[in-house]
């Protein structure tokens, strides 16, 4: 783990810098694609991290590609990192075979309506089609909707993300595909835990600029961060940061484990917790000057709070997670947990 | 990627899945504990209980079995000591000896030490106390006034300290005393030294706290003489050595699992009554944030056994969480309706009653929030 981690941020950091330029970023806020920097991700291969050998990719399963997303939120990259990696390895899991296009992930609660409508669709205006996803009898069932084939409403997030709601035919999904082997429990799960790594990313952003700040700006003659009313501040954030990034690490490792489905869990909610107190503390230390367009704290920041809701907020995975503990019958609690780790 | 606080999780293996298996079992051999002994249950004091874990080898398991310590991991040691915690077991009479006495002899002290000591402390007969604070020196430990004086073949030290968990009952404490007359650094001039309880000019009073329980003291030294061979450590090098103790003393389980008990006990009487999604919110609130904890803290005992000195992470951890500890009370009476009582022979109306009474002092024994806070900070760079 730790190696593959080091291997893959040695390999993409340099790109990603670059891809998170701020003049990119401009572009796909100002609402165009950053094609120059999507062909460039895609040059180096890493749309295909997570994919297999045999389906042509660098076999580094959804661990490696949370490697990948913690940097691309790190340097908050302008691009469907998250997403494109998510949609062809659902795509290559239903056994379709992988191409280079852009695909991004849906999940649907009903498939009864006529008229499906899916809100808050990462990316789908820029999309070549939208990977659905929704329970089968037996694990989930899979369809990928072609672009052509959807109607788009463009919506966007706090960051200028694009977040599109979309409609198309219910027929359209007369001929999913099965995965007996997956269930859309363990898909929603799976895009927590990319958007928790992502977070984590930003986190670690947003905590290493305050330490900076706070090095930096001198206030009544001293730097701020000699202020014990600041140290007490960013000593909190730096714990609650921690334990999103230990939380986040921990869900990666426990992948394939009996317990992956609770450690993504408790990432997201730790991720979310926080991304709230981390944005407070770093904009109350930056103050004026990092509430400025032109100043790059609010790239992660506004980023942290659109991607605490995304995938499920902490209110909604604690009441998962309680129900889930709650209802495992006579067993006490401490057995359940400590199975976390075995 | 800066990186300068580092839990990187553990996975735990068979070895230790097997260790948890055995401490269970001799739990449920040992049978029920009281109600009363339950909630923070580190400290409390139950001589016949050591010696039993003692027997299973579950005293000094880290050490070298040169010192017939059991040379187990760090990790199975936090498998043990985890299950012990949260089953609310007696475990505070060799508490102290086993998480930072017997380590600290292990990294500072001589050779003779650690022949002497350590195998008593393995067998569960020698406690041991730590005595940091003074009534005039709380988080300001550097300014603490007991001094040890050179004499012919040791030391004579005069002066008082406080809060002294279970002094009454334990044979040595590892005494911080000024060695040298204060400076410009005002962490050097200090030392530890090892002084026996049983001493002349030895004496000891017990405070009672706010929870009714009397197991912390105040000691006073008038003319105690130390020999030399029970300096532990460098003469006036004491500071760096209390510092690294702290990182074995602030990153264990026992500072998030100090009122677990209440948490199991309500979980039961809540599946008693209907579903309801404000139950389940709370309590996955909290359980996601002691699954979190046990990972940070699973990954200091990780770097612990690497040799490591995590000092800040350890902070971080027990900053985390007492709060944790803390809140636990808090959040379950939003959805419980059980008030508490302090007379109860058990339940969840007792141990309410002990673990709002015993709180305040989570986040204060250890050092408080706010050094923690200044310690992470001073990690960080800020100071």
């Amino acid at each position: 783990m730790k190696d593959l981690t080091r291997l893959i941020e040695e390999s993409a950091a340099k790109l990603f810098e670059s891809l998170g330029q701020s003049d990119n970023i401009e572009l796909m806020e100002s609402g165009t694609f950053p094609l120059a920097c999507w062909e460039a991700f895609k040059e180096d291969g890493w749309l295909q991290t997570m994919l297999s050998e045999d389906q042509g990719g660098a076999g580094l399963g959804l661990a490696g590609g949370c490697v990948l997303m913690r940097l691309a939120g790190y340097y908050s990259v302008p691009l469907p990192v998250v997403e494109s990696l998510l949609g062809i390895y659902l795509l290559a899991e239903s056994g379709e075979l992988p191409n280079d296009n852009l695909y991004v992930p849906a999940l649907l609660n009903t498939a009864d309506e006529k008229t499906i409508y899916i809100q808050g669709v990462p990316w789908a205006r820029h999309a070549d089609g939208v990977v659905v996803v929704f329970a089968g009898e037996e694990g989930c069932q899979l369809q990928l909707v072609k672009r052509t084939d959807y109607q788009l409403f463009e919506g966007s997030n706090m960051a200028g993300e694009p977040r599109d709601d979309i409609s198309f035919d219910s027929a359209l999904l007369m001929n999913a595909r099965s995965i007996v082997s997956l269930s859309i429990k363990t898909v929603e799960s799976w895009l927590a835990l990319a958007r928790a790594a992502q977070m984590s990313g930003a986190l670690q952003s947003v905590f290493e600029r305050t330490v900076e700040y706070a090095n930096e700006r001198s206030q009544f003659g001293r730097q701020i961060g000699k202020f014990q009313a600041v140290q007490q501040q960013i000593a909190v954030q730096a714990e609650l940061t921690s334990a999103a990034m230990c939380a986040t690490d921990a869900a990666m490792l426990h992948i394939e484990t009996e317990q992956e489905w609770e450690c993504i869990v408790g990432a997201k909610i730790a991720a979310g917790e926080a991304a709230g107190v981390s944005a407070k503390t770093a904009h109350a230390v930056h103050a004026a000057i990092g509430f400025t367009h032109e100043y790059p704290l609010q790239l992660s920041t506004r980023r942290l709070w659109s991607w605490r809701d995304e995938y499920g907020h902490e209110a909604y995975w604690a009441k998962q997670l309680g129900a889930y503990f709650m209802q495992s019958g006579t067993t006490n609690l401490w057995s359940n947990l400590t199975q976390q780790t075995a | 990627m800066m990186k300068k606080l580092n839990f990187e999780p553990v996975l735990s293996t068979d070895k230790e899945n097997l260790l948890r298996q055995q401490v269970r079992d001799f739990l449920a051999d040992y049978g029920t504990i009281p109600a009363s002994e339950i909630i923070d249950s580190w400290t409390v004091c139950d001589p016949d209980f050591s010696r039993l874990l003692a027997k299973q080898g579950w005293i000094g398991m880290t050490w070298p079995s040169e010192y017939t310590g059991a040379n187990r991991s760090y990790l199975e040691r936090y498998v043990v000591i985890e299950e012990l915690l949260a089953a609310g077991a007696p475990v505070g009479a060799h508490w102290v000896a086993d998480r930072q006495s017997g380590p600290l002899l292990l990294r500072f002290g001589t050779e003779q030490q650690r022949q002497f000591f350590l195998p008593q402390i393995v067998r569960g007969e020698c406690f041991f106390a730590i005595g940091m604070s003074e009534p005039n020196s709380g988080s300001d430990l550097a300014s603490i006034k007991t001094t040890a004086k050179r004499v012919d073949g040791g030391w004579v030290v005069n002066g008082s300290k406080i809060w002294t968990s279970w002094a009454q009952v334990c044979h040595y404490m590892i005494t911080l005393c000024r060695t040298a007359p204060v400076s410009d650094n005002r962490h050097a001039g200090l030392s530890q030294l090892i002084v026996d309880l049983s001493s002349e000019g030895i004496t000891i009073r017990p405070i009672k706290n706010m929870a009714g329980e009397e197991h912390f003291n105040e000691i006073f030294f008038d003319d105690v003489f130390v020999p030399d061979e029970h300096v532990a450590g460098k003469v006036n090098d004491g500071w760096s050595q209390v510092m690294a103790e702290l990182a074995f003393e602030r990153s264990g389980p026992e500072r998030f699992l100090s009122s677990y008990q209440l948490l199991e006990e309500s979980i039961k009487i809540l599946r008693q009554g209907e579903p309801s999604s404000q139950v389940d919110s709370v309590i996955g609130q909290l359980i996601a944030k002691l699954m979190v904890l046990r990972q940070m803290s699973l990954s200091v005992a990780s770097q612990l056994h690497e040799g490591k000195l995590p000092v800040n992470e350890a902070s971080v951890v027990k900053d985390l969480g007492t709060s944790f500890e803390q809140e636990l009370p808090e959040a379950l009476r939003s959805i419980i309706s059980i008030e508490a009582r302090s007379g109860a022979e058990q339940g969840v109306a007792r141990m309410l009653s002990d673990s709002i009474l015993k709180s305040p002092s989570f986040s204060l024994r250890g050092g408080t929030r706010e050094i923690l806070r200044g310690i992470i900070a001073r990690g960080l760079g800020l100071r």
